[in-house]
């Protein structure tokens, strides 16, 4: 980037030689004197409900145990990015009634692993009854089906639980029967998606220490410190003073811990009775039962003209949420807000619901609902564009959501108008890079391996925030305080996940300061020496939280230009003065042009604390008050083995609309990732349960969930990135948000890809090899 | 039981439980954290250690079964010039995210340019089976291929 000295720059990340070398610390691998270890004991069963509990053996054994009794029984929901009115929780620390095989039903802690496990496997667990467990959404809507859930707390409400409705949204626009009949063309499709795991590296952990005067200090793995903090707070009713969360490095996210993990509040409940620091690590199997993603079935249908214009859009969400709520009330509204900031549908009929089964809880996976929405649409474009003879990227063009359109990908309560737009640029570009016009026909396609290339168009958003305060919290704060040599501290409650977000936010602050990178600490950080910080999710690090401590940096700037002033002691105009970075002495230095007066940001800094001017710092709290989309364009060719059903890719080129580039290996980063991730969600990621028992197939290891290694992604010369030349005005020095949006359309143009190699679509994630044979013998174009 | 081994260089000698694993020994007797616990089930690759210089999942190896031997972890490899060309080429390409895999990566990166079955980025695509879900492996492989071309060019290792 011209002009910038740090920004756009390929600068080492802070963190990578401890990450190299090994030295860094994640949750589960600290340790303090003293410690017990807790085991979960957890429901061999999917839907029942307990009897008795005999936990005599594991209190003989001298572990220390928690039962559904020793813990405050009020339903909770792990998730606090809604507010509160719209917040449903119906979930309980231990439960006496578990709704999904592997709910935690009691707890133990002893001195060791081992003997955890013992005492763990002691506990027997008499059962009232078994019932036979819901793993269908449809079958849960049926008219007296059994209630998974009979009443839930929405907000401070009580309510009852209809038809195992765990909430719904609906939405209107215009006239779509109308638009129906106005339409040339209209196409109807059912889209279903796997229940997807994240997968992250490292499994959750926790570690609770109880502190002198009723504190207590969480360590865990969360995206979110303060929301962690707030909900031990409210679920124990121990004051937010008194509970201090830590923020440690983690191992890979993914929106697996956007909510707090449910082993956090067991081992609060375990610290407390215990008396003692207790450490909490799932297994793998563990991890598998705590989170996955959500199963969506979509019916969406669409009417268009044959001059390109769409006339009517209608899509039916049904969401299988699982045994509790993650939150996926607002997932309703992302589902639509994806769907309606995609394309100009005119007139539009939005049915959302949210249906309880018997199966692991769903929470966001990288996307929040919009890689589904987004196979799903750019699938339907495809499709419609053949039937009317258009170029598919012609009728993108023509009728997709960008600059100064409204944009509202977070939900009806979340909306914005989109100010930069770089799809044209990066359309036109993959376009030529692709080799587009040349793809060919299906029909044209023969033999054992056939090609095909394919597009997916798409975007995720940068935040949740808005002009107007809606249904979901979204704002951030920092601390910024320069030190007494001319170095920094940085102090954020805000999470990097692996992205690389805080090294972003040093850039900022270097770039404003003209101080080197490597002076600015990323300052250990917990909730009680942070302002709120939402949580590190919707691809917000960057926009949101660079652009707090873009004005933190600004305000530290001014307080630098007025010390300097006062040091200069002449009478001097202030608005002269001007900071920049010095290349030779690689420091920062305030001057006046044509001038001699220079002085260093070192000698300020000096100066300030030897003759008691105190500390220069700021601190800062912000919201955004937009939300704008960074925009992604996939090309991607593959090559179909007719023979296996295997898929392989052959080249990608990935265009990134993400405003001014802070973190430009970062950002290949995010889209090589999120490609292998969306590789994974085509073609072979689900977790299966078994129709009798509710168990998750295979037991949940992870032998069984095969995500790519790396003999399935292309290599680095066949992987193009392309990152579109726009500023956002709102976003820090013109930057976007990508952690999403390096996902979202790429499933689709896999399948468009695939479509185009064997002239089949698929709408039944993940497509496994057998689907596609079965698929070719149905058409009769098998070779053998 | 007894057991006898080098780790990173210097003699350990431990009364084991037959049945514990490598993995448990080093995080938990021995504090070896760059070791991580990912999966117990031999297929992520997280846990990954130097068996006489070869890689192995310490996940689903039995301390009982490494008497005799030498193990090194990450630790063990500090101021080794191949590690450090790998730990260098890992900053520099941005193979870094969230670290988790990275010391069990760089380890059978290691092994598989040391002992030349590491030639290129595609020895790399195939040998390294380490699960990563964040980078999408490629600047990973483009890393290791840039390291074992420096030490063809050098002279090997």
């Amino acid at each position: 980037m011209e002009g910038f000295k740090f920004i756009g720059k390929r600068i080492p990340r802070k963190d990578a030689e401890a990450k190299v070398t090994g030295t860094l610390k994640y949750t589960y691998d600290l340790e303090v004197p003293g410690m017990l270890i807790g085991r979960i004991v957890r429901s061999p069963y999917a839907f029942a409900d307990i009897k008795k509990i005999d936990v005599s053996k594991a209190v003989k054994m001298g572990a220390v145990v928690l039962t559904p009794s020793d813990v405050p029984q009020k339903p909770y929901n792990p998730r606090l990015v809604s507010i509160h009115e719209v917040t449903y929780k119906d979930t309980y620390i231990l439960t006496t009634r578990p709704r999904y095989l592997g709910e935690p039903i009691a707890a133990v802690a002893a001195p060791s692993e081992e003997l955890a496990q013992r005492a763990a496997e002691s506990i027997t667990v008499e059962f009232e009854r078994v019932y036979k467990p819901i793993l269908d959404p449809f079958e849960a809507l049926k008219p007296g089906a059994p209630r998974i859930h009979e009443k839930i707390m929405r907000g401070d409400n009580w309510v009852e639980v209809e038809n195992n409705i765990a909430a719904r949204l609906d939405y209107d626009e215009g006239d779509v029967e109308s638009g129906f009949e106005q339409a040339d063309v209209v196409v109807e499709r059912t889209f279903k998606t796997g229940k997807r795991y994240h997968m992250q590296l490292e499994p959750k952990a926790v570690l609770v220490i109880p502190e002198p005067e009723g504190k207590i200090t969480i360590y865990t793995t969360t995206q979110s410190i303060h929301n962690t903090r707030i909900l031990i707070s409210q679920l124990f009713e121990i004051p937010e003073s008194r509970v201090n969360v830590v923020r440690v490095p983690i191992g890979g996210s993914f929106g697996s811990s956007i909510q707090t993990n449910y082993l956090v509040p067991i081992a609060v409940g375990l610290a407390l009775k215990a008396k003692k620091p207790v450490k909490i690590a799932y297994t793998r199997e563990e991890d598998i039962l705590d989170h996955s993603n959500f199963v969506f079935y979509f019916k969406i249908k669409i009417g268009a003209r044959k001059d390109g214009v769409f006339t009517a859009a209608e899509f039916t969400n049904i969401l299988d949420v699982g045994a509790h709520q993650v939150q996926p009330y607002p997932l309703l509204g992302t589902s639509l807000g994806w769907f309606v900031s995609m394309y100009k549908w005119r007139n539009i009929r939005y049915r959302g619901i949210a249906v309880y089964t018997n199966k692991v809880p769903g929470c966001a996976l990288r996307g929040y609902g919009a890689p589904e929405v987004q196979w799903a649409v750019e699938t339907l474009i495809d499709e419609i564009a053949e039937m009317i003879g258009f170029d598919p990227i012609e009728l993108r063009l023509k009728n997709y959501i960008g600059k100064g359109d409204i944009f509202w990908g977070q939900g009806p309560t979340v909306k914005s108008v989109i100010r930069s737009d770089g799809v044209p640029e990066l359309l036109q570009k993959g376009r030529e890079l692709i080799n587009w016009d040349k793809r060919g026909h299906p029909s044209e396609k023969k033999g054992r391996f056939r090609r095909g290339i394919g597009v997916g168009r798409g975007f995720h958003t940068s935040g949740a925030s808005g002009p107007i305060s809606g249904e979901v919290i979204d704002y951030t704060g920092c601390i910024l305080k320069l030190n007494e040599d001319g170095t920094l501290d940085y102090i954020t409650a805000l999470q990097d996940h692996g992205g690389g977000t805080l090294d972003a936010h040093v850039k900022i602050i270097a770039e404003e300061l003209g101080v080197p990178p490597e002076l600015v600490n990323i300052a250990s950080a917990s909730t009680e020496t942070t302002p709120y910080d939402v949580c590190t999710h919707a691809s917000r690090g960057t926009y949101v939280g660079g652009e707090c401590a873009r004005r933190a940096a600004q305000i530290v700037k001014q307080k630098i230009l007025e010390t300097a002033l006062r040091i200069i002691g002449r009478a001097v105009n202030p608005e002269a003065l001007k900071l920049r970075y010095d290349e030779e002495s690689k420091q920062a230095f305030v001057y006046i042009e044509g001038t001699d007066i220079r002085i260093s940001l070192a000698e300020i800094a000096r100066t300030a604390w030897q003759r008691n001017w105190g500390t220069i710092g700021a601190f800062v709290t912000y919201r955004a008050t937009s939300s704008p989309p960074s925009f992604t364009v996939y090309f991607v060719e593959v090559e179909v083995d007719t023979w296996t059903g295997k898929v392989r890719p052959i080249r990608v080129v990935a265009g990134a609309d993400v405003g001014t580039p802070i973190n430009p290996d970062m950002i290949e980063g995010q889209l090589h990732g999120g490609f292998a991730m969306a590789w994974g969600m085509a073609f072979s990621e689900n977790t299966l349960y078994d129709p009798l028992t509710g168990e998750i197939m295979g037991r949940g290891l992870i032998t069984d969930y095969k995500i790519p290694t790396a003999a399935d992604v292309p290599s680095l010369e066949d992987f193009k990135v392309i990152l579109a030349n726009t500023f956002e005005p709102a976003g820090p020095y013109g930057a976007k948000g990508l952690g999403e949006a390096a996902t979202n359309p790429a499933v689709a143009a896999i399948l468009n890809a695939v479509y185009n190699a064997i002239g089949v679509r698929f709408y039944e994630l993940p497509v496994t090899p057998d689907k596609i044979i079965m698929a070719l013998r149905e058409k009769g174009d098998l070779e053998w | 039981m007894r057991v006898k081994f080098t780790l990173n260089g210097n003699p350990v000698e431990l009364e084991v439980d037959p049945r514990e694993t490598l993995l448990n020994t080093l995080r938990l007797r021995l504090r070896v954290k760059s070791v991580k616990r990912g999966c117990e089930r031999g297929e992520c690759g997280s846990c990954t250690v130097l068996l006489n210089g070869n890689p192995v999942n310490s996940c689903i190896l039995l301390t009982i079964q490494v008497d005799g031997a030498e193990v090194t972890t990450i630790e063990g490899l500090i101021g080794d010039s191949l590690l450090e060309k790998l730990a260098k080429n890992f900053i520099e390409c941005g193979a870094v995210q969230c670290g988790f895999c990275t010391p069990g990566i760089i380890l059978t990166a290691y092994a598989g340019i040391k002992q030349g079955r590491i030639k290129s980025p595609e020895d790399a695509r195939e040998y390294i089976g380490n699960l990563c879900r964040c980078t999408g492996y490629v600047k990973i492989i483009e890393a290791v291929g840039k390291t074992a071309r420096e030490v063809l060019t050098s002279g090997g290792v």
